[in-house]
């Protein structure tokens, strides 16, 4: 793609940081999976559901800001992704952008960063009385705030913007990083996604039955009862390929294409993801065929799984999937032997939630990079067939593969990631 | 760019009036509306003050049954679909439900579901861990502002909650312009709702920026805030688009600027710095010099630390020029409504292009001498109004500046 004036617009990817319960690198995490391995086990705080938990995290390990004691363990966990992004892409400390550009921008999806902060300081305000609140912690309590904080720490004086969707946050991130880098508004942007749940959403997400044990989190599966919140920071740096070419970049992948899209009341959220995957391909110049492999936000609620099997099995094969046929050993009934296969990283890391989009684009690039994808893990008896679910690590081809991602209100995106 | 975004439709509930004209009328007059709270209370800070929105009740500002049982709670998801559901009339926007399919929404807001937490620290005070209800999982997410208008009009575009602190609501705008402008959406459905909470009377109270009386935006004797609530929403269609519907265009939006002051959380830089950036690449995208600005709709918010950072930013980015340019902030008369507070001044932007006419800074008695601008006090003025900027900041040092510029 060229521009007017000549240069190569397209936005590509060039620092990547990651931390799991699997692992803090792309290449450790996407080893983990590719051996089926979940890092899912029972709540700590919640014993009767799962949870994936970061056990050793420590921020300061990654990095060590003005401020960070009082900053809670989402934002932590997107500021410690970032720093290792830009490291990653030569970034640090912003050095290598162009004197007198807009700078660095930053892009963070985050529907709940704030709310332990919120709570506690709400919570202080109610039970000890004005005097008693940490006033510091009042800026840090509104939903900007973990943006704020990453922006402060990494001088994102580009821009620094929060979007919440939920499920879709990552991915929406993602497409208005890559919009505004494309129109030149930053030198290069930062799209964060972090995720960890406070004790009261789990308490609330299990009370309202969303949360299975662990053990009994199967994306996909027939017998997917509920999810198992993940914990993850994410972080990637996009820039424009000729300002990343000229600063001599090492070009980790190209976002080509992305789509976003709500399912008002009374429509299907299927035929939602479904228009968001293909406005994405459209976007990319790309068809279903061209694609290596999917990478769902499939997360095992009943609901999120029907959706993302129903949009794929519509995007890949066309037409509706049947019912799953159950029985070990037959995951990907009714599809050919060459369609395009799913993964699900969900059923290893457990709903990422807001940090899923970058996590699954993280993750999606070391698996074009291998030309193999990992499995969904313990997924056995597909709730819907026809579409082919990698069941095992599975080789793939093709440079380019589908992300996708849904919130719980109705917001689809989907985003295309490619190698160079 | 590429293409050019029309204002068809504006919808505003605050405290200057849930109906265009009332509202606009309000605002001309000088009439400030911030007083002793009555809807809003909280034992440690007795006689708090601010701008509370009248709802008028009926169809128009009623919640889906199904959305809460606690009107109380989710007042400013009440106020963030009166305020789109009136623009939307207001533009004629519904009906065409391939159009709406192409249509998506942008919600700003700083505080949104805040109040679903006050719920809860008031419950938890008694119960404990027993007052997590299983709502809370779906209450607690400010995404839901964005979806209840979505579901409501019938809206498959993006449907995108923006968080950019106190320029939410201008960046719905810009995100919203964005979108159209590079063919990603047909039409947008753009704004911001906030509601009076608990957290900011207290924060900025403990900041001692909350003005005792009523705030002065750029008067020497300013002493901070005062606070306001809800909603402004936009529709924007693509210009030609609108024009083969039938659509009234009110106003263009032309482009839009962002920076961030990368200073401090709370505090915007001293000298404006980010604001003359967000205000020069405005300028500079949608082709604007800076001869033909007539009108700057400021944020103003009446701390000493934003008035001073932004008038130095507008003398910084427009020179000699910035003397002769009107500049006025309405948060005089309806106070700050946070989030939403972007979105009713682009409203008002766009009713100062229809009737060419500025809004006052209405409480403004004794300008600050560093400043000598035109801030326009006491009452509005009729002038001409072809082009005009929108500023917004938040906390973060979050800068946006919208261009509106009179519908060709």
């Amino acid at each position: 793609m060229t521009a007017a004036g000549g240069g190569d617009v397209r936005v590509v990817i060039t620092g990547l940081g990651l931390i799991t319960p699997l692992g803090d690198t792309a290449a450790a995490v996407g080893a983990a999976l590719g051996e089926g391995r979940t890092s899912i086990a029972a709540s700590a705080d919640l014993p009767e559901v799962g949870e994936s938990r970061i056990a050793d995290f420590e921020a300061t390990r990654y990095a060590n800001v003005r401020g960070m004691r009082l900053y809670n363990r989402t934002t932590s966990l997107g500021l410690c992704a970032a720093k290792l992004a830009l490291t990653d892409a030569g970034l640090e400390g912003g050095a290598s952008l162009p004197a007198g550009g807009p700078g660095l921008g930053l892009v963070v999806g985050s529907t709940y960063a704030h709310l332990d902060t919120l709570i506690e300081y709400d919570r202080s305000l109610v039970a000890a009385g004005i005097q008693q609140t940490n006033p510091a912690l009042m800026p840090l309590a509104i939903a900007s705030a973990p943006g704020a904080a990453i922006a402060m720490a990494f001088s994102a004086k580009a821009f620094a913007v929060t979007l919440a969707s939920e499920g879709a946050s990552g991915l929406d991130a993602l497409g208005m990083g890559m919009r505004l880098v494309a129109a030149g508004r930053a030198d290069a942007c930062l799209v964060v996604g972090a995720f960890a749940a406070c004790r009261e959403l789990s308490l609330s997400s299990a009370r309202a039955g969303q949360l299975a044990p662990a053990g009994e989190v199967r994306v996909l599966d027939a017998r997917h009862r509920g999810r198992a919140f993940g914990e993850a920071g994410a972080a990637v740096v996009l820039e424009r390929a000729d300002v990343a070419r000229a600063r001599g970049a090492v070009v980790k992948g190209i976002l080509s294409g992305q789509g976003s899209v709500f399912a008002p009341a009374g429509t299907r959220r299927e035929d939602a993801l479904r228009r968001a995957c293909e406005e994405a391909l459209q976007a990319a110049g790309r068809s279903s065929r061209d694609l290596a492999f999917v990478s769902s936000g499939a997360n095992a609620l009943p609901r999120t799984d029907e959706v993302e099997a129903r949009a794929l099995h519509a995007l890949l094969a066309g037409g509706a999937p049947g019912s799953g046929e159950p029985g070990p050993g037959n995951p990907g009934s009714g599809a050919p032997a060459d369609s395009v296969p799913v993964t699900a990283v969900k059923a290893g890391l457990g709903d990422l939630v807001d940090a899923s989009g970058v996590v699954q684009v993280v993750l999606a690039l070391d698996s074009l990079a291998r030309r193999m994808i990992p499995p969904v893990a313990g997924l056995e008896q597909p709730a819907l067939s026809g579409l082919r679910y990698a069941t095992a690590p599975t080789a793939v081809s093709g440079a380019a593969a589908l992300v996708t991602g849904t919130s719980d209100v109705g917001s689809c995106s989907a985003i295309v990631v490619e190698q160079l | 760019m590429g293409r050019r975004v029309a204002v068809t439709g504006c919808g505003v509930v605050s405290a200057a009036g849930n109906d265009l004209d009332g509202f606009w009328q309000t605002l001309l007059g000088g009439v400030t509306r911030i007083k002793g709270l009555e809807g809003f209370s909280y034992a440690d800070l007795p006689d708090l003050k601010g701008a509370e929105a009248d709802l008028d009740g009926g169809p128009v500002d009623d919640l889906p049954p199904e959305f809460d049982d606690d009107a109380r709670r989710a007042r400013c998801a009440r106020l963030g679909l009166g305020a789109a559901r009136r623009a939307a009339a207001h533009a004629g926007l519904g009906g065409d439900r391939e159009a709406l399919a192409r249509t998506g929404v942008v919600v700003g807001t700083t505080l949104g579901e805040e109040r679903q937490i006050g719920y809860l620290s008031e419950r938890w005070k008694e119960a404990g861990p027993d007052a997590v209800e299983p709502s809370l999982v779906v209450r607690a997410g400010n995404h839901r502002l964005t979806s209840v208008i979505a579901d409501e009009l019938g809206l498959g575009g993006p449907a995108l909650l923006n968080a950019t602190a106190c320029s939410s609501g201008n960046a719905a705008v810009a995100w919203g312009y964005d979108l159209v402008a590079s063919g990603a959406a047909d039409a947008m459905l753009v704004g911001g709702a906030d509601t009076l909470t608990r957290l900011t009377y207290c924060g900025f109270y403990r900041m001692s920026a909350l003005s005792k009386t009523v705030c002065r935006p750029f008067d020497k004797s300013r002493d901070g805030v005062s606070f306001g609530e809800g909603a402004g929403f936009l529709v924007l269609e693509e210009l030609e688009s609108a024009r083969r519907r039938g659509a009234r265009v009110l106003a263009e939006v032309a482009g839009f600027g962002l920076s961030n002051d990368v200073n401090h959380i709370t505090a915007p830089h001293p000298d404006g710095d980010g604001v003359k950036r967000a205000i020069l690449q405005a300028l500079g995208t949608s082709g604007t010099s800076l001869d033909a600005v007539d009108y700057v709709s400021a944020h103003g918010t009446g701390t000493q630390l934003n008035d001073q950072g932004e008038v130095r930013a507008l003398k910084a980015a427009f020179g000699e020029r910035a003397l002769r340019i009107p500049v006025s902030s309405i948060k005089s008369m309806i106070g700050h409504t946070n989030g939403a507070a972007g979105a009713i001044e682009a409203v008002a932007c766009t009713l100062a292009i229809v009737h060419q006419a500025i809004p006052p800074t209405a409480t403004l008695v004794e300008p600050d001498p560093e400043f000598g601008l035109d801030f326009v006090p006491g009452q509005g003025r009729a002038a001409r109004v072809e082009t005009c900027l929108n500023l917004s900041s938040g906390f973060g040092g979050s800068n946006v500046c919208t261009v509106f510029r009179r519908g060709a």
